[in-house]
Formats: structure tokens, sequence, C-alpha cells
């Protein structure tokens, strides 16, 4: 087990190296040049060369990223050209929104697709299973930006009940977290419902049938046991795909988060805001991914994650 | 109906900006609602008033008292929020800080920056080596600090002489929270708290507005105006506005183009149906130009209006031998309200004559700036915008038409336009110290810069801003700012 964690750890800290490193190049090669996004209006050719200088943008490409990797080592990821702060307490400051944003969308995702997949699993090929299929069809098919804007005028303007943008009340995690949910809802209820219904068919469950065993016992102790695995690693990895940031939803709710904060780094091409962006997204993503893993034993006792992996 | 949770609640306002306030300090991050609330923290010595006019701030004298001399005296009793006195030193300090700022579009504005001469404990005198006769106008851009404090960066404190203290701060998310300044120098806000938030998403910003969570936002496009014209509990005010969006002519062109040629360039804009682009597809938020620079702006002339006429511009550009020209036309998204409709309408009116024309599109942050000097590729004509904080038409004269053979050498001439003798014209106008004679320089070479045909079109947009009408006396000024401090509530 321990041997199993150091090497997850080392091949986490390598994910994370690789995509910091990639995207390094890549922003660099994009088109674009930071020094114009900074200077404001119709700056001469000296203030472009004078703000290159300062940010290191006159250097070639690997003096740059020798320099990237030096500071990077020492944790310092350099200061954002917009923010005129270090990119990474910039990005700190972001991250508790994302979070809160996400764990609420996940935790309502649950609650609600859960059971609506065992519901629909436990009804499967009947009409009002098919009624709920395109229902969740249609919740995974609608555009999350338009999802928002009828959300927002429904319960902020028709009826205005909810704040409309910001995090300025508790209020104001509603209609994001909804808004994101409803995607993930259709998503993670049809993988329940597929899953549950081969474990129903399972012979186990057959024989435990024949046995006299309750359908309520069947369905949330035996099948639901074998289905929770990939149900889990669904649910960790739209967690952590959250975690990069729910951009659009995060743009029409005015929602301060790591989303909205990645948009504003690509259009000022802020090159130290987008590496530090990467670095903490990917390091949550890969943290929740070991922490499923971590989960696994728990959930099936056949997993010995020492020796599988 | 209002939901509690969502109502700043009385006495205090709560403004929706569309751009983050990084910073209440503006050496870098500058751009019109974001000076509004930097003022209510940090002021300067002038601010730019009512009909564009330089009003005293904390100063209470600021004459000319010699070609290239200023006597400036600081007002008597003016204080920073820590209790400490507003100094000679403080301006001095300032504007160096703004000098030594890496790109700085302020410093920029000076004809030259002016050196502080200290006279007495609060008077100074400021020295230039030319005549910049509307340095009073220039001054009020330069937000004055503590000089212990003060640094070649922007501020992250926020002690400041102004209306409102900083009680909560996040340049991060662009949250701020202003209350009263108990030590304020003048006459104390009717307001007691400001929020400020940042909203970037325009139909965000509507609906907050719309709902009551948001009081003010501004810098509303003509759709958004449109969508909230005529709403119960929502009043829109305009103004006319100092800005000026052209589709420039490319100046680069070699001699022997048809586009060199100020009689096809003029030609060209025969085909342009101006009225209907300000009527439908701008929505009425905007008016033709009737000169080379906004009308607003004071030493502004009307030069010569754009007229539509398809049969003259076929006939013209016909007998000029012109009949088949290509025309690119470049810009950035967003350059101004409806760009792309504009663009697309345009190209279909220049296809009208018998003009093809080609669109290309950057997205902001791309390479706009290398393609304006010329670096990228050829172009005809540019999609561009160009404002002036000073409200004076001098610095934008100088800034779009002042281009020397010296500057286009590093390319930072407005996309090649140089006229050596408009130039120099330009430069003797803006250093005339008396008014009169200055305004009619400067009036002569407007009408010099319009018969040169700048630009295929040009229109200047409207400000305009929405607040929910318990919020009153929002003075909105041509340069889109207001005074916070002035503002009132009622409920």
């Amino acid at each position: 087990m321990t041997r199993y964690l150091i090497r997850r750890l080392g091949q986490s800290v390598l994910t994370v190296f690789l995509t910091l490193s990639t995207v390094f190049v890549l922003v660099r090669m994009a088109p674009g040049d930071p020094a114009a996004a900074l200077a404001g209006p119709n700056p001469s050719s000296a203030d472009l060369a004078r703000i290159r200088e300062q940010f290191g943008l006159d250097r070639g490409l690997l003096s740059q990223y020798g320099l990237f990797l030096r500071d990077l080592f020492t944790g310092d990821l350099g200061t954002s050209y917009s923010f005129h702060a270090p990119a990474l307490d910039v990005v700190l400051d972001r991250v508790p929104y994302t979070i809160t944003l996400s764990l609420s969308a996940i935790t309502l995702t649950a609650l609600v697709a859960v059971p609506l997949g065992v519901w629909m699993a436990r009804r499967a090929d009947t009409k009002r299973e098919l009624g709920a299929n395109v229902l969740t069809i249609a919740g995974q098919s609608m555009p999350d930006f338009w999802i928002g804007v009828m959300l927002l005028t429904l319960f902020a303007v028709a009826v205005p009940v909810l704040p409309a943008s910001g995090f300025t009340t508790w209020g104001g995690l509603v209609l994001p977290t909804v808004t994101v949910a409803i995607l993930q809802m259709a998503l993670i209820s049809r993988l329940v419902r597929r899953e549950m219904v081969a474990a129903l068919a399972a012979p186990y469950v057959t024989v435990a049938r024949s046995r006299g065993v309750s359908n309520r016992v069947l369905t949330w102790r035996y099948a639901m046991g074998n289905s929770a695995i990939p149900v889990l690693t669904a649910l960790g990895t739209r967690f952590a795909a959250m975690l990069n940031g729910v951009v659009v939803v995060e743009v029409v709710f005015g929602w301060p988060g790591v989303g909205s904060l990645v948009v504003r780094a690509l259009e000022t091409r802020d090159y130290p805001l987008i590496q530090a962006t990467v670095l903490v997204t990917a390091a949550l993503a890969v943290l929740v991914q070991l922490l499923i893993d971590l989960a696994y034993p728990l959930l099936d006792p056949r997993v010995r994650l020492g020796k599988a992996a | 109906m209002r939901g509690p949770h969502r109502c700043p609640g009385p006495g205090a306002i709560s403004l929706g900006l569309n751009r983050s306030l990084v910073s209440l300090d503006n050496k870098l991050n500058q751009f019109d609602a974001a000076v509004t609330v930097q003022r209510a923290v940090r002021q300067a010595l002038t601010r730019i008033g009512k009909g564009l006019r330089p009003e005293l701030v904390l100063a209470d004298r600021f004459e000319m008292t010699g070609p290239t001399a200023w006597t400036v005296r600081l007002r008597d009793g003016a204080r920073y929020s820590d209790g400490t006195p507003v100094t000679v030193k403080d301006v001095s300090t300032a504007l160096m800080m703004y000098a030594g700022v890496n790109g700085s579009f302020i410093v920029g504005l000076f004809p030259e920056m002016p050196t502080v001469e200290p006279v007495d404990e609060r008077t100074f005198r400021l020295h230039t080596k030319r005549p910049v006769p509307i340095l009073d106008q220039l001054m009020a851009n330069i937000l004055i600090s503590p000089a212990a404090r003060n640094r070649p960066e922007e501020l992250s404190g926020g002690v400041g002489s102004g209306p409102y203290v900083v009680t909560s701060a996040n340049s991060g998310t662009g949250e701020y929270t202003l209350d009263v300044n108990p030590r304020y120098w003048g006459r104390r806000p009717t307001v007691d708290r400001v929020r400020v938030r940042f909203v970037p998403e325009e139909s965000s910003r509507v609906v907050a507005v719309r709902s009551g969570e948001l009081d003010v936002i501004d810098t509303i496009t003509p759709d958004s105006a449109e969508q909230l014209k005529g709403l119960p509990g929502v009043r829109l005010d305009r103004t006319s506005g100092t800005r000026v969006n052209q589709l420039f002519f490319n100046f680069r062109k070699p001699r022997g183009h048809p586009l060199a040629d100020a009689r096809v360039r003029e030609a060209l804009s025969y085909a342009i149906d101006g009225e209907a682009l300000v009527r439908d597809v701008l929505t009425g938020s905007a008016q033709q130009a009737e000169g080379v620079i906004p009308l607003a702006l004071k030493g502004s002339v009307r030069t010569g209006r754009y007229v539509h006429d398809p049969g003259q511009a076929r006939k013209r550009l016909a007998a000029l031998g012109a009949s088949d020209l290509k025309v690119k036309i470049i810009w950035e998204s967003g350059e101004f309200p409806a760009d792309t409709s504009v663009m697309e309408a345009v190209l279909e009116m220049l296809r009208a004559v018998g003009v093809r024309a080609s669109l290309q599109q950057f997205e902001p942050g791309g390479d706009i700036q290398q393609w304006r000097q010329g670096r990228r590729g050829d172009w005809d004509v540019l999609g561009n915008g160009f404002s002036v904080p000073t409200g004076h038409a001098s610095t934008s004269l100088q800034g779009m038409y002042g281009g020397t053979a010296e500057k286009e050498k590093t390319r930072d001439t407005y996309q090649g336009y140089v006229f050596p003798k408009i130039a120099a014209r330009l430069a003797d106008a803006s250093a005339e110290t008396d008014e009169k004679t200055r305004n009619t320089k400067l009036a002569a070479v407007q009408q010099q810069i319009w018969d040169t045909r700048p630009c295929l079109w040009a229109f200047v947009p409207d400000v305009v801003l929405a607040r929910r009408t318990r919020v009153r006396d929002v003075r909105l000024l041509q340069l889109n700012s207001y005074d916070l401090a002035a503002v009132r509530l009622e409920g």
C-alpha cells in the first residue's frame, strides 16, 4: 500500500509537470502578444519592448523555460501581468469558489442522479422509464449557457428569488449549482441505470432473489455494491473536470472561480497566470483521482491496491 | 417583488463593472468605470468635469503663470484617510512613479512630464520645456498618494484623499467595499457604503440591474440599452462620448496604390450608408462623426460629413481607375459595440459599388498590434477606436495625426499617418498658450486632416449607463465616469 501510494504520488507529480510543460510551450506558440495586451491603447514600440524585457518575453523559448523551471522549484510561478500580483496567489484566491461550486454540484448530482438511475433500472423498458430517458437525454443535450440563462431569466428576473451573479450570499450558489448539476445528472443517471440493469440481471442477484431477499436489499446492497466503482469513478472524473473550471457557468453567473479566471488569463495572454491555473487545477484533478483509487478497496474488497498496481 | 437578500440595503450602493478592478491605483489599470471608483479613493489635483472643463480638486489654484510654468497651490486642509496632509512632495513623487511604471499609457498623453519646483509648504510650480497649455487637464489623470508609500507599480494599499476608504478588497475577484472616509476633507458623501463587483458577462449585468441586485452598470451596449429601455425601476443615462470609432485607412500604401490617393479614399467613403449603420446596427446609440475627432472634445470643430451616395462612389472610382478595388478590413473583436455587424454591413455596402471586401477579425490579446504596425501583412482598413481622458482635442489629434517620419521608423505612427506639415502645425497649435489662437490653429489643422480623408467612416458612440431609479444624481460625464461622492440614494 505504501509503495503504491509513493508510486502514485510520483506519477501524479510527473503528470502535473508534463501538463505544465506542455502548456508552457503551447501558450507561447499561440498567436498573440502579452505586451500588446498589457500596454493599453496605442503603445509605442519602446513601450512594448520595455514590457517584454520586464517580463522576460524578449528571451528565447528555452531560456524562458529554464527560468520557469528554476522559479518553479522555489515555488515561484511568476507575477501575473494583469493582476500585478503573484500568479499563484491570484489562483489560490479563486480555488475555494470553484471547489465550493464543484462540491455543491457533485453532491446535488449524486443525490438526484443515483436514485433516478436506480429507479430507471428497476423500470427498464417501461413507458415511465422511456419518459425519464427522454428527460435525461434532453438534459444532456442542452448547452450549459442556455440552461444558465433560462434559470437566470426564471429565478432572477421573472420571479426574482435568487441572486443573478456572484457569491455575495449563499443564495448565489443555487443557480450555478443547478446549472452544472443538470448536465451531470443526465450523464450519471444514465450510467447508473446501465450498470444497475446489468447488475440486476447477474446470476448472484437471481440466486439471492430465489432465496427470498427483498427487492430493496437486492437493489441497494447487492446490485449497487457492484455498480459503485464505475459510478464513483464517473462522479470523481466529473468532479475533477469541474475543478478545472466550469468556465461557461462561471462566466454566465459571474462566479469568481478558476474558470472565469482562465478566460481572463487567456484573453490577456497572461502566461504566469495560465501556468499557475494549470498547476493548481491539474494538481487538484490528480489528487481527486488518487482519492478515488484509494476508495476502491473500501467499495470492493477484491481490489488490493498494492498487488493490483 | 424584490428579494431582500439581493437589495444592497439602505445607504449602500452596488456597482457592477464590466472589467475587473485590479487596483485602486490607476498607474496601469485605467478604464472608464475604474476611474469612477479609483477617484473615490485617490484624487488628483484636478478633474475633468461637466462640459469637459477642468475643475479643482486637491489644488485650489492651478494657473498658467508663464509659457512653460504653472503655479499650483494645494487646498488647505486636504489630507489623506490616515490623517496626514497632502504635500508638494507627494505630487512630485506621483509624477515620478507614473513615469517610472512600465506600460502606462497615462504618460503617453503628456507631451512631456512636468517637473515640480516647491515654492512654499502648499505652493509649487510645474515646469515644462515647451508650453503644455492643457497641463491642468492632463494632471487630472495623475492620482496622488503619500510619497513615502508610492511605488512605480500599482499600489495595493488604499490610503487616499478621497471621500471613501477601502474596507475590504479582493483584487483577484475584483470585489471591493468602500465606506465613507471619516476624515474626508470635503463634503461628506450621502451614500455610506459602495460595493463594487466585477460582472464580466453583459447579460448577467443586465439581469442583475433588472432584478435590483446591482444599482449601476456602465458601458452599456446598444443591445442591452434596448432591453433595459422603459423597464420599471431602471433608468438609462446617456451623453455624447469622447471616443471616436473609425474605419481607418492604411497609410502605409506605396505611392501609386489606389488607396494612397485621397480622392480614392473619399470616393470609397461615399459607399457607406452611415445613417443606416447608426439607425439599424447601432440602434441610435451613436452619431456619425462630423470631424476627425469627437465634437464633444474641447477645441474640436466640424470639418465635414460622411455622405452616402453609391452612384457617386461608382462614378468617382471609375474616373480614378479604381473600379476593381479589393479591400481587406481588419479589427479586434469587441473594439466597439456591434463590431461584427458593422463590418459585415460595410462589406455589403462596398460590394454594392463594385468593391470586393474581405474581413479579418482578431481575438482580444491577439496579433492586432503587429498588424497595425504592418508587421504581419497587408491590409487596407482597420476598425479602431481612440479615446482620451483629458477631454481636449489636442491630445486626440496628436495621438492620431501627429505622426512623424522618425516615429514611423519604429512603426509608432497611427496606421502610418505621416504628414509632416500637419504634424508641425499640430505641434505648433498644441503649444500655443493663447486659447483663442490655439483653437483657431487647431480648427485649421483639423480641416487639413479631414481633407486627407483618413477614414472610410467614423462614428462617436454615446456613453450609456443604466441605474436603478433609487440611485439619484449620477451625473454621467462625457468621459464615461461620474463622481461617486455626489450620488444620492432613495430607499
